[in-house]
């Protein structure tokens, strides 16, 4: 009692900060938890003259039919399956990335390094698919004229189901790599260099540099990136896998944002699609919430 | 000073607070405004207020309305289409009838999305153009009263639709919906060439291999080999196509590969679906035998690679540039309009012949496309609207509406039927794109008739000759989609959303091999299990009512 009387006090005392922060909750009251109260539909047979509160509550019909969706279980595999592969390969690349970059002596080699690495992260989703297409064509693509100069024969990439993940995990890490290590970079600059100056001192070797000092110094970073990763966990690059779907990939290609684009807004099916999301958001929730606490229970480094 | 500074600041965090709370309120209010009215009462509201309007509308003859009024209408903006504000027809027809249609024309790429979104957050325009409004949301959005009850506007103010619908009494059963009304109006199709795609097969290709024109699936398999090896179009290199087609898109039912072969099967595409009427049985064919065999004859023309391997691929415009190329050696298409400068190289031939000799051509209904064209609840003035859009389902407002002005877009030909001018016919851009500038029916979906008299672009003698070779194969009676009513719409939806995705997976895969024949029981038994029985059993129900 007497602690918040105290706060409060201070808060009074600094009322002109505070005022400061209202803007800013304002806008996540309005814009952020104001609409959640749409969510409700996942819960209600949607008609749009009825309005949102006005429409008739239906319970878990909306859930029940997507669990017993014949394609229930791929969407969640494919989901689950792309977002694994992105965070077992997609994330530690950045980081190696960083470490290489800040080991290079000339100053020259590395703008120039960074700068093509960044290069890819400007392009546009559409133009990246494109490309993919022109490369990976089976009769004008380079990659299959290469493939046909060693005597193989063309690979349709861009229409199996077995190459779908891998073109859009490799063709994510190839644009992506050189902007997310951006911020691994600034942490490593941030290093106190005496330590490595009293390590050269000691002896110690390069390798035994990074390994003792670079990566312990960023590694506050990196749990941050993987709780926010996971937090994401569920939300696969959507607008990137749409474009690459076909009829003969989309059993690899079906996931639930891509499901819900389909249903949701090209058949008008509001209510079932917001099933379908919320579903979603759950689960990322449900993940946010355990890899936060893990992390600050055994690194001592969490979001909150 | 800093005193000053505070207070500033103080000022300005509580204006843009303020400004933030009275923008999230406004909204609310109109929230619960639009959830309190019921449909019962909008509808009510509206007749009321259109009472009071209809002085305004006189009942027939030009103007349409005495005071001028505008419309808000939203439509579809086809690839071949200029903007809407700028077409010459609108623009002489607002001159003509006294009603300023203000156009929010979407391309039609993402159109779905945006008009899916409208009727989600109930901001409606007046009406609805070329808008491909489905059967579900007709009824839907009909009778949650978003959507007016049209028949007693057509009886009253639309001359010429009601002459069609005597004249045609499927199209009234084809849109009207289970509770009696309807929502939205089609297009009409009169003309029977307009209703089928073609089989096109280069004839330059065929005089110079000295082959004829295939008969049977197995004299097609010959001449598509020649076409591939022998080099018909003489530049020395095997870069000929022998075979292609549409991607699956949105507007087409089934497989675009699929359908071009389908009734040399015996298959048929009745009731908007991939179905087969059989002494007044409903038979939805995804697991016959017969598709199968279909099956592994396409995919016999794939492994051969005889079928362009881009089929799955392609985009339209990728297809409509190999149509123009001259380098394909077979496919469907409506009309040559595509492909005007080697029209000469190109007949339309009857559909080949399977193994078990049958030998189907399949069409469209004369409501060929539903949903064109619809009016909302928040429309003042739905008779002048009925009585703007009548004008181009009779001849001469459908001739106005396809060519424009005559003498500065068409001239009369000596059989009284009209011709664009030359420039329009020679332009560079092709004539779908140079007609598309004043008029919106290039790109199709328009609501309008479409008849002989008015048909010169898609109806050259050409067609008119591939026509006639379907002509003999076409089903004696095609049945258009039906409408279901709500809740037997969402019991279909629901089915097929899971099937049709199946189907159309699976049958590419059979085709390009990723999924060998052995497999076909278990595809068999996939789609019982997602209750194909169920699905048959609904669309024989709206068959016998309809009967």
């Amino acid at each position: 009692m007497e602690n918040w009387r105290r706060a409060w006090k201070r808060a009074l005392s600094r009322y002109d900060l505070y005022l400061m922060l209202l803007l800013p909750v304002a806008w996540y009251v309005v814009f952020q938890y104001g609409p959640m109260y749409g969510v409700q539909i996942a819960f209600r047979d949607y008609i749009p003259v009825k309005g949102i509160t006005g429409s008739d509550w239906v319970g878990f019909d909306n859930f029940d039919r997507f669990f017993s969706s014949y394609y229930f279980g791929r969407l969640l595999w494919n989901t689950v399956s792309i977002s694994l592969l992105s965070l077992l390969i997609a994330f530690p690349i950045p980081i190696l990335l960083a470490l290489l970059v800040t080991e290079i002596r000339s100053q020259r080699f590395k703008k120039l390094l960074q700068n093509i690495t960044y290069m890819p992260h400007f392009i546009s989703v559409v133009v990246i698919v494109g490309m993919l297409q022109l490369f990976l064509d089976p009769k004008s693509g380079f990659v299959n004229l290469i493939l046909n100069a060693f005597g193989f024969e063309s690979v349709p990439f861009m229409e199996s189901e077995g190459w779908f993940k891998t073109i859009l995990v490799g063709s994510n890490i190839w644009q992506n790599m050189g902007w997310a290590s951006i911020i691994y970079i600034a942490a490593l600059s941030g290093i106190n260099p005496h330590l490595y100056e009293a390590a050269m001192v000691d002896g110690a070797s390069r390798l035994r540099r990074l390994w003792h000092i670079s990566l312990p110094g960023i590694t506050p970073i990196m749990i941050i990136m993987l709780i926010l990763d996971v937090g994401a966990f569920m939300n696969v690059g959507f607008e990137k896998i749409l474009l690459m779907q076909n009829d003969l990939n989309r059993g690899a290609s079906d996931v639930i944002q891509t499901f819900i684009y389909n249903n949701g807004i090209l058949q008008g099916d509001f209510s079932y699609s917001a099933a379908v999301g919320l579903f979603n958001s759950a689960i990322n929730f449900t993940l946010l919430v355990l890899i936060n606490g893990y992390a600050r229970r055994k690194a001592e480094t969490s979001l909150w | 000073m800093t005193n000053w500074k505070k207070k500033t600041g103080y000022l300005l965090s509580v204006l843009m607070l303020a400004s933030a709370v009275t923008a999230c309120s406004s909204g609310s209010d109109k929230e619960e405004t639009s959830a309190g009215t019921s449909p019962s009462q909008a509808g009510t509201t509206e007749t009321s207020d259109s009472d009071s309007n209809a002085s305004n509308a006189s009942a027939s003859g030009f103007p349409i309305v005495q005071e001028p009024i505008k419309l808000k209408m939203f439509a579809q903006k086809s690839p071949p289409n200029g903007p809407y504000e700028d077409m010459l027809v609108f623009q002489e027809y607002e001159k003509l009838t006294n009603i300023d249609v203000e156009w929010e024309d979407v391309p039609t790429e993402g159109f779905v999305e945006r008009k899916n979104l409208l009727f989600a957050s109930n901001e409606l325009p007046d009406a609805l153009f070329k808008a491909g409004i489905t059967q579900l949301e007709a009824v839907k959005y009909g009778s949650s009263g978003m959507l007016i009850p049209l028949e007693d506007l057509i009886n009253q103010y639309a001359p010429n639709l009601k002459g069609l619908l005597e004249q045609y009494p499927e199209i009234k059963s084809s849109i009207t919906a289970p509770d009696g009304h309807i929502y939205a109006l089609p297009a009409i199709v009169t003309l029977g060439s307009g209703r089928t795609d073609k089989f096109w097969i280069n004839q330059t290709w065929l005089n110079k291999l000295g082959l004829k024109a295939p008969e049977t699936t197995d004299e097609l398999l010959n001449v598509l080999r020649a076409f591939r090896d022998n080099d018909p179009n003489g530049n020395g290199e095997k870069d000929e196509i022998p075979l292609s087609a549409r991607r699956k898109d949105k507007d087409i039912v089934g497989n675009s590969i699929i359908n071009q072969f389908i009734g040399s099967w015996g298959l048929d595409q009745q009731m908007g679906y991939d179905l087969n009427i059989n002494n007044d049985k409903v038979d939805i064919w995804f697991d016959n035998p017969e598709f199968k065999e279909l099956l592994q004859f396409v995919n016999q023309l794939y492994t051969e690679n005889l079928l362009d391997h881009e089929v799955f691929t392609q985009t339209e415009a990728q297809y409509i540039a190999k149509m123009g190329s001259g380098n394909l050696g077979f496919f469907a298409n409506q009309a040559n309009d595509p492909f005007t400068s080697k029209k000469d190289d190109y007949v339309g031939i009857a559909p080949v012949a399977g193994p078990n000799g049958d030998r189907k051509a399949f069409g469209k209904p004369v409501a060929r496309d539903f949903g064109a064209f619809a009016i909302t609840s928040v429309n003042k003035n739905p008779e002048a609207t009925i009585r703007w859009i009548d004008y181009f389902y009779g001849d001469e407002g459908s001739i106005f509406f396809r060519y424009g002005i005559e003498g500065q877009t068409y001239n009369l030909q000596s059989d009284g039927k009209p011709e664009y001018t030359d420039e329009i016919l020679t332009d560079s851009r092709g004539t779908g794109t140079t007609i598309g500038q004043f008029s919106p029916w290039p790109g199709g979906g328009a609501p309008h008739l479409i008849s002989e008299l008015n048909s010169s672009a898609i109806n050259p003698k050409e067609v008119q000759a591939a026509q006639e070779a379907l002509e003999p194969y076409l089903p004696k009676e095609i049945y258009g989609a039906p409408i279901f009513d709500e809740k037997t719409s969402k019991e279909v939806n629901t089915l097929r959303q899971d099937i049709d995705i199946y189907v159309l997976e699976n049958s590419s895969k059979f085709i390009t091999g990723a999924l060998s024949f052995d497999k076909w029981d278990d595809y068999v038994k996939t789609l019982e299990k997602m209750n194909l029985g169920q699905l048959e059993k609904i669309y024989q129900e709206a068959y016998d009512k309809n009967k």
